[in-house]
């Protein structure tokens, strides 16, 4: 896993501040989690642990199969005052750090110029966020989001 | 992948990230690839990450094996039959132990299992004992792994990291 690096953000900054989700796997397994709304109350959620080989293995193994890492974000929307998501993997030799507007829903996908790939995004962004919100949930008894 | 979509890159410094995987290992790991692709290179802001984050403390002093969490001991299970059930979980590791969580995600493009799921027990014993029995056991004709989720931190430098 030396090599293996994955980061993912979305924000915006507007009326209530910069709220914003983010998250990083470390190589050495260090999970890093932060979360900033500022909507219903002022808390910034701030949350660290060391997840062990296997987690690090089956994230891979999740990447791996979302292919995300042959797509390209050059045809995606651009971030814009509604949104932006960056997703930032370094894996096998590739470092790719891509970015594009929020995602509503399967809609604003297929209005895209290259919907398999923001299919692609779409659906690993959810996977991701649906392992990390277990892990950070489980571990320090919180209810991310 | 086709060769013109990606930009390749000077590999100028292979040092020795690995064994450094706090912010200069980072910045060395990312400057050690070969090829690069995105339009996320321009503004390299990360705003969030760099402030003290909090973490479950270990109860001890060492720097290897398992660590707790905040209310037991969480077990990692992994090459989960992707028709599983939650319940062909649960009465696996139930026979180990009172679980106090579980939890299987699904994928969510096929609505199938995602091959993962997360049991936690209130007790180290119980955990150990699940994870020495279970792991390479088979779920649906499939042999799953067993192992730790969480781990101390791995040495005193990665775990005081190294703060921009």
């Amino acid at each position: 896993m030396a090599d293996f690096y994955v980061r993912y953000y979305v924000g915006h900054k507007g009326k209530f501040g910069h709220e914003f989700l983010e998250f990083e796997f470390r190589p050495d397994g260090k999970l890093r989690y932060a979360n900033n709304s500022n909507y219903k109350n002022d808390t910034m959620i701030r949350k660290e642990a060391f997840v062990s080989k296997r987690v690090m293995g089956e994230l891979k193994r999740i990447i791996d199969d979302s292919e995300i890492l042959k797509e390209d974000d050059s045809l995606w929307p651009q971030p814009d005052r509604v949104g932006r998501q960056e997703l930032e993997i370094v894996m096998d030799g590739l470092h790719i750090a891509f970015t594009t507007s929020k995602i509503g829903s399967l809609v604003d996908v297929n209005q895209c110029n290259d919907a398999d790939g923001l299919r692609c995004l779409y659906y690993l962004v959810q996977d991701l966020k649906c392992l990390v919100f277990s892990l950070i949930g489980l571990h320090f008894k919180i209810k991310p989001i | 992948m086709a060769e013109t979509d990606v930009l390749e890159v000077e590999v100028d410094d292979r040092a020795d990230f690995t064994e450094d995987t706090g912010e200069d290992g980072l910045k060395n790991l990312k400057k050690g690839v070969t090829k690069r692709k995105g339009r996320g290179f321009k503004d390299d802001q990360n705003p969030s990450l760099n402030e003290p984050y909090d973490s479950v403390e270990a109860d001890d002093n060492s720097e290897i094996g398992p660590q707790r969490s905040v209310e037991g001991w969480i077990l990692f299970v992994t090459n989960v039959h992707e028709e599983a059930q939650e319940d062909d979980i649960y009465d696996l590791f139930a026979e180990h132990g009172e679980i106090k969580n579980l939890q299987a995600n699904l994928d969510r493009r096929t609505g199938f299992m995602k091959g993962y799921a997360l049991v936690e027990y209130e007790t180290f014993k119980e955990a150990q004992a699940a994870r020495d029995a279970l792991n390479d056991a088979e779920m649906l004709e499939q042999k799953i792994s067993v192992d730790w989720a969480f781990v101390r931190a791995s040495s005193k430098k990665s775990r005081s990291g190294r703060r921009r």
